[in-house]
């Protein structure tokens, strides 16, 4: 087999050179390397800077997919351990209420059920990748329906389930809110009381909003909303875990955020982070659902309690009402414009809904902030976004970010202004859209902006006719 | 507990199992063959898709004892990682599979449509695999990968005709 | 699933001896997509499950001279197939198609989606449209019903404890009737019905439409007939205006609910317009134009 590297000295300056914008042309890249398969072409030319990479329109296979096509990829579920047993997490069923008692005495006097576990037992009962507010088994308090109030290990699936059915709960009902803007209201039910249920913020104000507004030709306000989504991966959370003999705990997880998660599962455990492994397994879909931990302490803490290694699978049930969701946006949106289409003015207001806890609110808070203008030069704007606490099924990452939801909102709005206007819609956007040099709205000054090229050649590859055809 | 015998993947089985023991679960935790996957439990995500008498069905709506003296056909079946079947190597390279976990299930049910119709159209094949529910590749991989097997199969159809039949 | 016992019956009086010995601890497993779901799901199991999919007394399609003979244990995909469908009811066929997805055919029973009694069944409608008529055996004997008097209410039959249901009927009078059926769910491939429709129809030697039948599902707690509308169609004659005005009345008879799925006055607008459109299809079909 040839041995030649990939890249040698020679070829490493000539591939610095071609990177160089302008002489790309002139200075074909050409990589050695081994023989691939013939959809790897041999050589590479470099396109132009900005228009495309090389990897663009090539075909890859992915490494993994041999094993996946043959069924003998192992995900967690696929995976057993000798004395293995399983678990399962009784939920709440209830979205607010303090937990009076839970009497576990008769599941544990069940044949076949190993351990049976309580927000009591767990050493640091709560996590959150941004804001710790999450028990990982809800102890005095329930703040949704699908928080997890027991945990039962037993030989088998069906025994656990069963012995869930054995475990009573009493609760005293608590008021609770579930609408993101009666939660605004200052005499709305406090889901975290003496928190505020505005968990957190994000403001950006460029330019004289409002002087702006009462200077454009015409002003459109409307509202948008978007609902709940659940990111539904076919492989529901899953996760295995081993206590060793020396204390050391060893976690099969679907998790997408490994690192992240093994220093959750430390703090929520009390154990320094080198006597927690987790392993990483093929994730069958995550989507931003499987970027924190879930049951992976309780499967922990059962496994040291029984001495035997411990899974759980989420039921499809808990996927939707215990694993997080996309946030439901509520967007108010006020552009003013002038007799061109040209917008000169805009304000934002978005509501997220955040659900019980705050997971990864803050960070899709931030991007829909940022996002929530659009791709479009606007010299006055103002945006206000919030995330607040309601008692539903957290809200956490799902692809974007919230960029999706806020697209929906600003896109929908340029819709209805060229309507009004007469407008083309391609022909508004393209007098408003991003140039080089053109700033963000928190004032990065965008380099290498191809908004305008892309429109036009979508455009014409779907043939865009002016009035919609 | 039932006795049940059952030809899965070309070799006899007899197992004992009881009476609420699905398929899947049979396949799984007592062949290990964990190649089906369960998804969903109710028949809506197809991820646990074999094929029993040459008819794709959901394993996980499907007793173990309802499958004595059937011809079962898992994923595990199909082929070997040294000679794939049309399917698996066009889901393979024209990226139909993602996370994979769909994988299994689709590839056969794309099977038991071949085998009953070895020249579907688009919308027959949109129609063969509405039962599998994938999130990550948005299906049009998957048909096009069904399609291409489906030609190569046509064009060559003793090289694959010899993999996964009984 | 919790645990319960198992037989398999070897043929009817079998099963309906099982049932009238365990009764309402018993149920009957034919396709067991619905049932295996249920199970599943539900606190508490029955104490036996009786397996029917091995009596072959129950499979099958015959015609005779009665009408066509559809076994209970007939599956959506056997329905699909069959060339005596095909010639003397095809739309039985585009119904069965209709239902989940191809491994929910493989396995699911005509008998099983009739008896679990859902409103939006999709072989309801087509069936009630060609006045089928449901077979049942009990320890009192045999008995026959109009498919629409085994419909009692979302998931309630005509069944007795110990009757099992065991044969579809379409009447010879209803071979080759001109019938078409349409559903309309939130996707095409695996989707409940929001609104479900069939229509049929005989043309006399005027062209004018006699034996009108128009079903709905999933618009009322059972597969319902839209009567005013069958009434105002009779002796009419077929024309776009006439299948509209059809739509509508079918529409303003229905009763549907609102749900996460659809509001009651979407489904309403559903069934105009797939009412409108199963009649143009249906006469199309008369006048053997498709």
């Amino acid at each position: 087999m040839d041995s030649k590297p990939v890249v040698d000295g020679q070829r490493q300056a000539e591939l610095q050179r071609a990177a160089t914008p302008g002489v790309a042309a002139e200075h074909p890249l050409r990589i050695y390397r081994e023989p691939l398969p013939a959809v790897f072409p041999a050589e590479l030319r470099v396109p132009e800077v900005r228009l495309q990479t090389p990897a663009v329109g090539q075909r890859a296979t992915r490494p993994d997919a041999r094993l996946h096509g043959l069924g003998q990829t192992r995900y967690i579920d696929d995976m057993a351990f000798p004395g293995m047993l399983h678990a399962r997490i009784k939920r709440a069923g209830v979205a607010s209420a303090r937990i009076l008692r839970i009497d576990t005495r008769e599941a544990e006097a069940m044949p076949g059920v190993m351990a049976v576990l309580t927000g009591r037992d767990i050493p640091v009962n709560s996590f959150g990748p941004s804001f710790q507010d999450q028990p990982v088994l809800a102890d005095d308090r329930v703040f949704h329906a699908g928080d997890g109030v027991a945990a039962v290990a037993a030989v088998t699936e069906q025994l656990a389930a069963d012995a869930l059915e054995k475990i009573r709960v009493e609760y005293e009902p608590l008021p609770a809110v579930f609408d993101p803007l009666e939660a605004l209201r200052e005499d709305a039910h406090q889901v975290h009381a003496p928190a505020n249920n505005v968990y957190a913020r994000k403001v950006i104000r460029k330019g004289d909003v409002e002087t702006a507004l009462a200077a454009s030709a015409h002003v459109f306000e409307q509202q948008y909303r978007t609902q709940m989504v659940e990111h539904v991966p076919i492989e529901p959370h899953a996760a295995i875990a081993l206590w060793d003999a020396n204390g050391r705990v060893t976690l099969y997880s679907s998790l997408g955020r490994i690192t992240l998660g093994r220093a959750d599962v430390a703090r929520t455990l009390r154990l320094p982070v080198n006597r927690v492994r987790l392993v990483g397994t093929i994730v069958g879909g995550n989507f931003g659902g499987k970027n924190e931990i879930t049951q992976e302490p309780v499967l922990a803490l059962l496994s040291k309690k029984t001495g035997r290694p411990v899974k759980g699978v989420y039921t499809r049930n808990e996927e939707f009402t215990a694993s997080t969701t996309r946030h439901p946006f509520i967007m108010d949106y006020k552009t003013g414009v002038d007799r061109d289409g040209r917008i000169l003015a805009r304000k934002v207001r978005l509501v997220l809904d955040g659900g019980a806890y705050c997971s990864w609110s803050e960070t899709t808070l931030g991007k829909a902030a940022i996002l929530s203008v659009g791709p479009y030069r606007i010299d006055h704007l103002l945006v206000e976004a919030c995330v607040v606490y309601t008692n539903k099924t957290m809200t956490g990452a799902m692809r974007g970010f919230g960029a999706p939801q806020v697209c929906f909102a600003y896109e929908s709005q340029m819709d209805e202004i060229a309507a009004a206007l007469g407008i083309d819609p391609l022909e508004i956007r393209l007098r408003n859209v991003f140039v080089n040099g053109s700033s963000s709205p928190t004032g990065q000054v965008l380099d290498s902006v191809v908004v305008r090229e892309s429109l036009l050649q979508a455009a014409e590859r779907f043939g865009w006719k002016e009035g919609g055809a | 507990m039932i006795t049940i015998r059952f030809v899965v993947n070309g070799a006899l089985q007899v197992l004992s199992v009881a009476p609420e023991t699905t398929l899947l679960g049979a396949l799984r935790n007592q062949l290990g063959l964990t190649g089906a996957k369960s998804g969903c439990e109710v028949g809506d995500c197809g991820a646990c898709t074999v094929i029993v008498d040459g008819r794709s069905v959901n394993a996980c709506l499907m007793l173990a004892v309802q499958a004595d003296g059937c011809t079962v056909l898992t994923i595990e079946g199909l082929a070997t990682r040294e000679k794939l079947h049309p399917l698996q190597r066009a889901f393979e390279e024209l990226a139909a599979l993602q996370c994979g976990f769909c994988g299994p299930g689709a590839i056969l049910s794309a099977k038991a449509l071949l085998d009953v119709n070895p020249d579907p159209s688009r919308q027959e094949v949109r129609d063969g695999l509405a039962g599998n529910l994938c999130r990550c590749t948005g299906y049009t991989k998957m048909i096009d990968a069904v399609l291409h097997a489906a030609q190569e199969l046509r064009a060559a159809p003793t090289s694959a005709a010899t993999h996964g039949e009984r | 699933m919790r645990s319960f016992e198992y037989v398999a019956a070897g043929d009817i009086r079998h099963a309906v001896q099982l049932l009238a010995e365990h009764g309402a601890e018993a149920r009957i497993l034919a396709g067991g997509t619905d049932l295996l779901a249920d199970l599943k799901s539900s606190a508490h199991g029955p104490r036996l499950v009786i397996d029917i999919s091995r009596a072959q007394a129950l499979k099958g399609i015959t015609l005779t001279p009665a009408g066509l003979c559809i076994g209970a244990m007939t599956t959506h995909t056997e329905i699909m197939r069959s060339a005596l469908i095909a010639e003397h009811c095809p739309v039985l066929a585009a119904a069965a198609h209709t239902i989940g997805a191809v491994q929910t055919r493989n396995l699911g029973t005509l008998g099983g989606n009739l008896v679990t009694a859902v409103p939006s069944m999709d072989s309801g409608p087509a069936l009630v449209a060609l006045d089928a008529q449901v077979g049942l055996a009990g320890s009192a004997g045999e008995r026959r019903l109009p498919l629409t008097d085994f419909f009692r209410g979302p998931r309630k039959t005509a069944l007795k404890a110990d009757e099992l249901l065991i044969d579809i009927v379409i009447p010879a009078t209803s071979l080759g009737k001109p019938a078409a059926f349409l559903k309309s769910g939130l996707r095409k491939g695996q989707a409940l019905a929001l609104v479900n429709a069939a229509a049929s129809l005989w043309l006399d030697g005027k062209g004018r439409i006699i034996e009108p039948r128009v079903a709905l599902g999933a618009v009322a707690p059972v597969v319902m007939r839209a009567t005013d509308a069958e009434q105002f169609l009779a002796g009419r004659p077929p024309a776009p205006g006439v299948f509209v005005q059809a739509g509508a009345l079918a529409a303003a008879a229905c009763k549907p609910i609102s749900d996460f799925r659809a509001s009651a006055g979407y489904r309403r607008d559903l069934v105009a317009v797939l009412v409108q459109r199963a009649l143009a299809q249906a006469y199309a079909m008369a006048e053997g134009r498709t």
